[in-house]
């Protein structure tokens, strides 16, 4: 259960916030929501695919970390293993919460991230000892601003995906070295074709718009479906 | 030597005229259309003509699941057909009271095949351990699905897309209204509202064109008859007589009504609903905003005036009002053309034949003909030949097909007749019942139905049909052990269990239709 509490430096004068990335902190995920400003940053690293939503009325683009429910191939012992996060991820405990057409910061005071003993020393203070913002938290701001931006600019770009017919179904079937087999489904990725096949009038409109380096960003991170199975096949092979 | 002198009349097929704008006047419209570019210059010319005087027949709810390819070959999305049509969806049929009437004599026709179908031998292991379930429970997730009032698919699977296998229930009258725009605004059909005054005929007897009231001549070189009953041109011009099916399936009338529901978020029904009665049977289709029920008869079994008592007796138990107005009343000869490609001209539709509605086979036998003709439609008059005989013979196969496993829901019934009526009894006098259909049943008393017994590609009914009819309909083979060598019981108890398991998964995850289809109304359905 969340406990969401509007972020403030006088109840939360002492609050710190572990930042080291790992299971034990709620990063073990399969993926991660994601938004089409940071593509270009993730692109190099994970595959950034797209699922419906939960009613069926659209798509989100999602960052794929693992090969299975509650696996992040990502984490290993020196943390996290590539120099990018996901925004949703990063940004963990806090989130924007609107109150009018005020964005406030908000901080899940039950989430494992928040050190429960004041007088610890672990992880980062949010409050400077006068109540001014650490540069942490300036970070988690922008990062905040970046991703209720991201909210705002996922539906335009999902709509015009669709509206060119740039979304297509896939299954990924994974043999691994174990003799074991995934299967992912209900996935969608941008349809090679159709783009390829986009007359100069589309590929003006999705430029102007904004939409067309994410598209191909998301095209090219597909490469990295074969790192994630490498990623997972050397857990097994080693153990870990 | 072929003689390939161009004559006056060219031989290329370029113009196809389609007469009568119902469900299978715009059904074959559009699939032409879309199939063979009616909207490109060099493609094929679809025009269809209709009379503004005359109205369809409205009734004709019901559809089979290969519907769905069809409206995506038209290119329509689903999303339109639930939005204009008054669509919702159907995932088979249920049959009350055909065995004998008593409380609880119930039996689902699901689209669904037996989980395990040709793999196991399911039927032997249904009757040695689980006799007293019903075959269609047992062996398959839909009947439970229907009985649940579940929808076949999520709000998040895409159009034509099926979880279960389904078709459709929708308006009738709005089904042609909905494709005609399609086929005008984007497939290049030419519509002519219009009369049709007479018909111009060439030498070797096709049809060269028909004189319209206010257009002139329209000539063409194919001509489609969908002008249902009527049947203008296969019947009244070609004189294609209809080989007469009262011999065997004896219904000749209907009465039809539209029931409204008490709140506007009624349960709509999974499936159709046939209910036996003393001398016929009623339909109940269940559409978003309103039922569709009608009592089909036969006239020579009962009145016109019983049979609407009967039918608003009817409409009150199931919980619909008592004050509706007149039914509407429809007479059919039952039965289907000697020929139905006759010359350059095919019937399509009403105009093919009718046979009551009992599997919803009407709308399917004009999509299948639509089908085949677009499949199959001749490049030159030449070829038109050929293919006609290839239609009439595979369209002969497939309503005898029909005729054989409606006369099955009858054949095996023991219900009792009432009154002065013989109906249920005549059904099982043994001269009523097609030979084909009799040795089947001799060869099912010592072994189940099984996929060679009917021979075709594409049979209307699958065998897996007739098991479900043949056993919901309480027949059962001797009993006593064949000769056959038995497999292990594990095989087919493996599927029972698999069956069980799918229907609690379903149960759990799928809306009801009411909540898939107000989701549809609102949000639509993507189409990926």
């Amino acid at each position: 259960m969340t406990q969401a509490a509007v972020l403030n430096n006088v109840a939360h004068r002492d609050l710190r916030i572990v930042t080291t990335r790992g299971a034990a902190w709620g990063d073990d995920v399969m993926s991660s929501v994601v938004f089409p400003s940071e593509f270009r940053d993730l692109q190099a690293h994970c595959p950034i695919v797209f699922q419906k939503t939960a009613e069926g009325t659209g798509f989100q683009p999602i960052a794929l970390l693992g090969l299975q429910e509650g696996q992040n191939l990502f984490l290993g012992p020196r943390g996290w293993d590539a120099h990018v996060l996901p925004l949703a991820i990063e940004r963990q405990p806090f989130m924007i919460g609107r109150d009018g057409d005020e964005r406030m910061v908000h901080v899940d005071l039950a989430h494992p991230r928040v050190v429960r003993d004041p007088q610890s020393s672990v992880g980062e203070p949010v409050f400077l000892p006068h109540g001014g913002h650490t540069e942490f938290l300036e970070r988690i701001t922008s990062l905040l601003a970046a991703i209720d931006d991201g909210v705002q600019a996922t539906p335009p770009f999902v709509q015009a995906l669709l509206q060119h017919e740039l979304l297509e179904s896939f299954v990924l079937d994974v043999e691994l070295v174990d003799g074991s087999a995934r299967r992912l489904a209900g996935l969608y990725t941008i349809n090679e074709e159709r783009l390829a096949a986009l007359d100069g009038a589309a590929l003006d409109a999705l430029h102007r718009a904004g939409h067309l380096q994410p598209v191909f960003m998301a095209l090219a991170s597909m490469s990295n479906l074969r790192d994630l199975i490498d990623r997972m096949n050397q857990r097994l092979a080693t153990g870990a | 030597m072929i003689d390939a002198m161009s004559t006056a009349r060219s031989d290329r097929i370029r113009h196809v005229v389609v007469v009568g704008g119902g469900s299978a006047g715009w059904l074959s419209a559009a699939l032409l259309a879309a199939d063979h570019r009616a909207a490109d210059a060099d493609g094929l010319r679809v025009t269809l003509i209709e009379s503004p005087d005359t109205p369809p027949i409205g009734v004709g709810e019901g559809t089979w699941p290969s519907m769905r390819d069809t409206l995506r070959r038209i290119g329509v999305s689903e999303t339109g057909l639930v939005r204009e049509c008054d669509a919702a969806f159907k995932q088979g049929s249920r049959f009350d009271g055909w065995v004998n009437g008593a409380p609880g004599d119930t039996y689902h026709h699901p689209f669904v095949l037996p989980q395990g179908y040709g793999d196991a031998d399911l039927v032997s292991a249904w009757l040695q351990q689980h006799a007293e379930v019903p075959y269609a429970d047992l062996v398959c997730y839909q009947p439970h699905l229907c009985a649940h009032g579940r929808a076949p698919k999520q709000a998040a699977t895409p159009e034509f897309a099926a979880v279960a296998n389904y078709a459709y229930h929708f308006d009738a009258g709005k089904f042609g209204v909905f494709l005609r725009q399609h086929a005008v605004e984007q497939l290049g059909v030419r519509h002519v509202s219009d009369e049709v005054l007479s018909i111009t005929t060439h030498d070797n007897g096709d049809i060269a064109a028909l004189q319209t009231r206010a257009h002139g001549a329209l000539a063409g070189d194919l001509f489609i008859d969908c002008t249902g009953l009527a049947a203008l041109l296969i019947g009244q011009h070609c004189g294609v007589r209809l080989v007469s099916q009262r011999e065997v399936l004896f219904n000749d009338a209907a009465l039809a009504l539209q029931v409204p529901y008490a709140e506007a978020d009624a349960t709509i029904a999974s499936q159709t609903l046939a209910t036996a009665q003393p001398s016929g049977w009623t339909w109940d289709i269940g559409l978003p905003t309103r039922r569709g029920v009608g009592h089909v008869y036969s006239s020579a079994h009962t009145s016109a005036d019983e049979v609407e008592a009967r039918l608003r007796e009817h409409i009150a138990a199931s919980g619909g009002p008592r004050d509706l107005p007149s039914a509407r009343r429809l007479r059919f000869d039952p039965g289907y053309r000697e020929r139905f490609w006759h010359g350059n001209c095919v019937a399509i539709g009403l105009s093919s034949g009718f046979i009551e509605p009992l599997e919803a086979s009407a709308l399917a036998l004009a999509e299948l003909s639509a089908t085949m003709l677009s499949d199959e439609m001749p490049a030159t008059r030449g070829a038109m030949d050929i293919v006609a005989r290839r239609f009439n013979d595979s369209f002969t196969y497939r309503w005898s097909r029909v005729i054989d496993f409606l006369k099955l829901h009858y054949v095996l019934s023991r219900r009792a007749d009432t009154g002065t009526s013989t109906y249920w009894a005549d059904h099982r006098r043994p001269e009523t019942v097609p030979e084909r259909l009799r040795e089947l049943l001799t060869l099912w008393r010592h072994r189940a139905p099984y996929r060679q017994d009917l021979f075709r590609v594409e049979e209307v009914f699958p065998s897996a049909s007739y098991q479900y009819v043949l056993y919901g309909m309480g027949f059962r083979p001797e009993p006593g052990a064949g000769t056959r060598r038995s497999e292990p019981a594990a095989v087919a108890d493996g599927y029972f269990r698999e069956t069980a398991t799918l229907t609690r998964r379903m149960l759990a995850a799928l809306p009801s239709n009411r909540e898939l289809i107000t989701h549809i109304r609102q949000h639509g359905l993507q189409r990926i």
